[in-house]
């Protein structure tokens, strides 16, 4: 007896090793798995938002309509579904990043992202982050960073989705995404198709949006393979192809058309064991244009680049103390009917440290410098730390110097009455900010304030010779306060969410003292879910404050409030398949509203959509 | 001191006037637009509208945005130009395709011309129809005309096929002078049309990219052409042409250097002003070689406008704001006025 004892005494604290062990290589595993670490360690002190994918399915046509009612980003829409631009934090659309997997895809060409080319519901997580983020996430990571981060389920079996909408002026939505997760492989692809004739009306006019309607197909797919214990490949891929026609405006009617596509293909070889992660990342980026000016006829113009990059990224943790070098190198070329072949060709090393000074209290120092061909690149910089008062009570602060670096067009543009300008210096941008985070009882309530000055900000304007050229001519600040407020509740069968934000923000010319075009003072947006056993009833509210259309703020747009209402059902299981059946009704109360002038947005629309899991 | 308030007083009246404009609710009484300037404003370029200014001749009040203030609706987007006949105002909308037909001096609309156009850009009245410039589809270099307007029922009535890029137009007598700058592009061309057949009697080659056109007190034509910019590639000089108008054939043409793009000619009390990069320069008409006189200097005037020994230069700031126009006195070079106009000055016209 006593020999058995003993017997199963050891062999559980061998399990107990066993599973001690384990769980240190799991937890490692769990970082590998993630296409972006940086945001798990070296992003402490800065405001950072996680959109579930569930609410991705919700609002999941665009990013921009994603992020509309779940972020503090403001949009830009020339009209519904055409070229979408982000402001945040007052910050103009090429100060707002968009990372893919860890890898910053804002167009070469043009310095931004267009949101309406992005279709979330195939990410793992989409993530917010607000602040500069330029060490870590590279050029235009001044407002903030939209990350889109692929996921890896391994041990997950097999799963199916397919969603299908339809609706109001023949939006249609046909995703399809299946995942297979084993102990070693992992396998995801997801397809996006969505059409739409978009001929919504022009509310108090007799007019339609009559030239709108777009077509997207969008692609994710990806591979992962555990190679051995501490070795791990995975492979991602993105493609969207769009074609939309360019609505008119108001006072103008429209004949174009456009053309988007964008391949991104990333391959990452990560090697770990409990202290140290390295991970090789190669990768290729395309992305075209083709502009129809009129789509009755053959004649277009168009851009394109294309970008190979390479990263080696080696991170080094003992006890409290995590240590990352990265070190970038990639070489880009574009060319276009207004860009000769233009080739630029970047080198960058990042050093990133953070370090837990007690279970309460860590700070992180981030530096980065990079040698590109065709321009002086700032020294950059970043300091973060975050402060647990109490158990409920969270002090984070952050600063850091960023940059926006110029596009292709800016240095390299030829054509009518218009030229690039090999002069001009990349944007640089100094921020501070102060975040609280409290916790009593249901509520979360967070509090952030912030104050950015960016130099050097690059526009576009006629020199003496009547030639439009980018120049650095304009100095800038933003700040502002954010407000968000959290509550959930839960008895019995019923559960009630209620999150709310409020934004102030102030962007400001500092030579005129005026307020920037197209950047709102007060934004307030609320979202409030109910779900009584297997219905779901959500509320999306945004109010908008007036915008100026002009820079000597004599022209506004007016402030406008829209409201969003859905219903789901989430139908009894029928032999393992789940089904979720749910009505949306957008701009439920009718309202007249624009977001850039002369181009209304939709009237109140319906759509019906059925999710079945199998 | 005191003019100093009453110029800002006066600046606070225009600003009124803007806001009631923007707010579309406010009507005042504004009485006529006869005897004083009007200033066409281009706009935003992609999402708004463009307008008119009236200035009255006194430069005592500036009213913007006439006719949404007269008539409750926008103009278009990019009002390229105004045309005139003798009681009616022709408010070109070049990227709307729209010409909208007012009385010119109490901007009411009169109608609305929508159909026929392909990207108009000015109008000019002669032999009792009008005669507006098109660039037709800027992708296709052989569908440029120019529309004809029946005055009676404001339709485009038939249409006269052009070379490449339509724009200055110009009437004398039954003849029609259309300068072709280029569209997009760059052109060298200008057509003589006789209004009595409505085609096209002569097309005469001249200095490239011929932007504004001058008939001098002896009914000789003047074409400023620019050349061609260096962008191009294949950078050429300005020419200053002479074309007898009884002939119809270039007399003369006047070379600047190859870097020097000249624009805006004008013609005033006898002698001809341009602009050259920042100066404005004053040439003779007697003169076969350049003059060289300059008039004002350190200016970048959108659009420059010489009247009755006033200079009227217009100034677009960053494009995305009201303009100003600063008004000359072209003796003693100073400056009499500066007013604040629409987004964009484009055009400078007197009624």
């Amino acid at each position: 007896m006593e020999r058995k004892q003993l017997f199963l005494f050891f062999m559980g604290l061998l399990a107990f090793a066993q599973v001690f062990g384990q769980r240190d290589s799991v937890i490692v595993l769990d970082e590998v798995i993630l296409s972006d670490a940086k945001l798990l360690h070296f992003s402490k002190g800065t405001k950072v938002k996680v959109v579930s994918d569930s609410t991705q399915q919700k609002n999941g046509t665009s990013l921009t309509d994603l992020l509309r009612y779940n972020s503090n980003i403001y949009f830009k829409e020339n009209g519904y579904g055409m070229v979408s631009s982000a402001s945040f934090r007052g910050t103009n659309a090429q100060q707002t990043a968009v990372v893919w997997n860890g890898i910053n895809i804002n167009s070469q060409l043009t310095g931004q992202t267009d949101f309406n080319t992005l279709i979330p519901g195939n990410y793992g997580d989409v993530v917010v982050r607000s602040g500069g983020g330029s060490v870590q996430y590279g050029s235009g990571a001044v407002g903030g960073t939209i990350l889109l981060n692929d996921s890896f389920k391994f041990n997950d079996g097999w799963k199916n989705t397919l969603l299908t909408s339809y609706g109001s002026f023949k939006t249609g939505k046909l995703a399809f995404s299946t995942s297979l997760g084993k102990e070693k492989t992992f396998f995801h692809i997801g397809i996006d198709h969505i059409t739409s004739d978009n001929d919504y009306k022009y509310l108090g006019t007799d007019r339609r949006n009559k030239n709108g309607a777009y077509d997207q197909l969008n692609v994710n797919a990806n591979v992962g393979f555990i190679l051995s214990d501490g070795r791990i490949l995975k492979l991602y891929h993105n493609t969207f192809s769009g074609d939309r026609d360019f609505s008119g405006t108001l006072a103008a009617p429209a004949d174009e058309n456009y053309r988007d596509l964008n391949h991104r293909s990333l391959i990452e070889l990560g090697s770990f064991d409990q202290r140290r992660v390295a991970r090789l990342k190669v990768g290729h980026l395309y992305e075209r244009y083709r502009y129809f000016p009129n789509k009755q006829r053959e004649e277009y113009s168009f851009g394109q680049a294309n970008t190979v990059l390479a990263n080696y990224d080696y991170k080094y943790q003992f006890n409290k103390i995590a240590l990352n070098g990265i070190v970038d190198v990639s070489s880009i070329w574009a060319k276009g009917t207004s860009i000769e072949n233009a080739q630029r060709k970047y080198a960058s090393a990042t050093f990133l440290f953070t370090h837990e000074l007690s279970d309460k209290w860590d700070y992180g120092v981030n530096l980065r410098q990079e040698i590109v061909s065709d321009y002086q690149s700032p020294f950059l910089f970043s300091m973060n730390s975050s402060y647990k008062v109490t158990k409920d009570y969270l002090i984070s602060m952050n600063a850091s110097k960023n940059y926006r670096i110029p596009t292709f067009n800016d240095l390299y543009w030829s054509g009518a009455g218009a030229s690039g300008n090999l002069d001009v210096l990349p944007e640089t941008s100094w921020q501070v900010e102060l975040g609280q985070t409290i916790k009593v009882g249901n509520i979360d309530l967070t509090l952030n304030g912030y104050s950015i000055t960016t130099d050097n900000l690059i526009q576009w304007r006629p020199n003496a010779q009547g030639i439009w050229m980018a120049m650095n001519v304009q100095d800038v600040s933003q700040y502002g306060l954010e407000l968000g407020l959290d509550w959930k509740r839960k008895w019995g069968d019923q559960e009630l969410v209620w999150e709310s934000e409020y934004t102030f923000t102030k962007s400001i010319d500092n030579e005129t003292n005026k307020q920037l075009l197209y950047v709102p003072e007060h934004m307030l947006r609320s979202n409030l879910a109910y779900q009584y056993k297997k219905l779901v009833a959500f509320y999306q509210f945004l109010y908008n404050g007036s915008v100026f259309t002009t820079t000597d703020n004599s022209g506004t747009l007016p402030s406008y409030t829209v409201s969003n209402i859905g219903l789901d059902y989430h139908w009894p299981r029928i032999s393992k398949i789940k089904f979720v059946l749910g009505l949306k009704v957008n701009n439920l109360f009718n309202k007249n509203y624009q977001n850039v002038a002369y181009r209304p947005m939709p009237n109140r629309n319906f759509q019906l959509q059925l999710i079945t899991k199998f | 001191m005191k003019i100093r308030n009453v110029f800002l007083s006066l600046m606070i009246i225009g600003l009124f006037w803007s806001c009631s404009n923007d707010d579309g609710e406010i009507q005042e009484p504004l009485g006529d637009y006869a005897n004083g300037i009007l200033v066409s404003n281009e706009g935003p370029f992609s999402n708004g509208t463009g307008t008119v200014s009236f200035i009255s001749g006194d430069l005592s009040v500036v009213n913007n945005g006439i006719y949404k203030l007269t008539n409750g609706e926008d103009l278009g987007t990019v009002v390229q130009s105004i045309g005139f006949t003798e009681d009616e105002a022709f408010i070109v909308a070049n990227v709307s395709n729209r010409i909208n037909v007012v009385n010119r001096y109490t901007f009411e609309k009169i109608e609305s011309i929508t159909e026929g156009l392909n990207n108009p850009r000015y109008f000019v009245e002669a032999n009792g129809k009008g005669y507006v410039t098109n660039w037709g589809d800027t992708a296709d270099e052989t569908d440029d005309f120019v529309a004809v307007i029946n005055l009676q029922n404001y339709t485009v009535e038939g249409t006269i096929s052009v070379v490449m890029g339509p724009e200055a137009i110009l009437a004398k007598g039954d003849m029609v002078y259309v300068a072709h700058q280029g569209a997009w592009g760059q052109n060298n061309k200008v057509s003589v049309i006789n209004t009595t057949s409505n085609e096209v009697e002569k097309t005469l080659t001249i200095g490239d990219v011929p932007n504004s056109m001058q008939l001098d007190a002896s009914g000789n034509l003047w074409v400023l052409a620019s050349g061609k910019p260096a962008y191009t590639g294949d950078e050429t000089a300005g020419v200053l042409s002479k074309i007898n108008t009884v002939t119809n054939e270039v007399d003369t043409n006047i070379q600047f250097e190859t870097t020097q793009h000249p624009g805006s000619l004008n013609f005033d009390r006898g002698a001809l002003y341009y602009i050259l990069g920042d100066k404005v320069l004053q040439q003779s008409l007697s003169s076969t070689t350049l003059s060289m006189e300059t008039v004002l200097e350190g200016f970048g005037f959108y659009t420059m406008v010489v009247n009755n020994g006033r200079l009227y230069g217009t100034d677009a700031g960053d494009y995305a704001s009201k303009g100003t126009l600063t008004i000359y006195d072209l003796n003693t070079k100073l400056a009499i006025d500066a007013l604040t106009v629409g987004i964009v000055p484009g055009g400078v016209y007197f009624n």
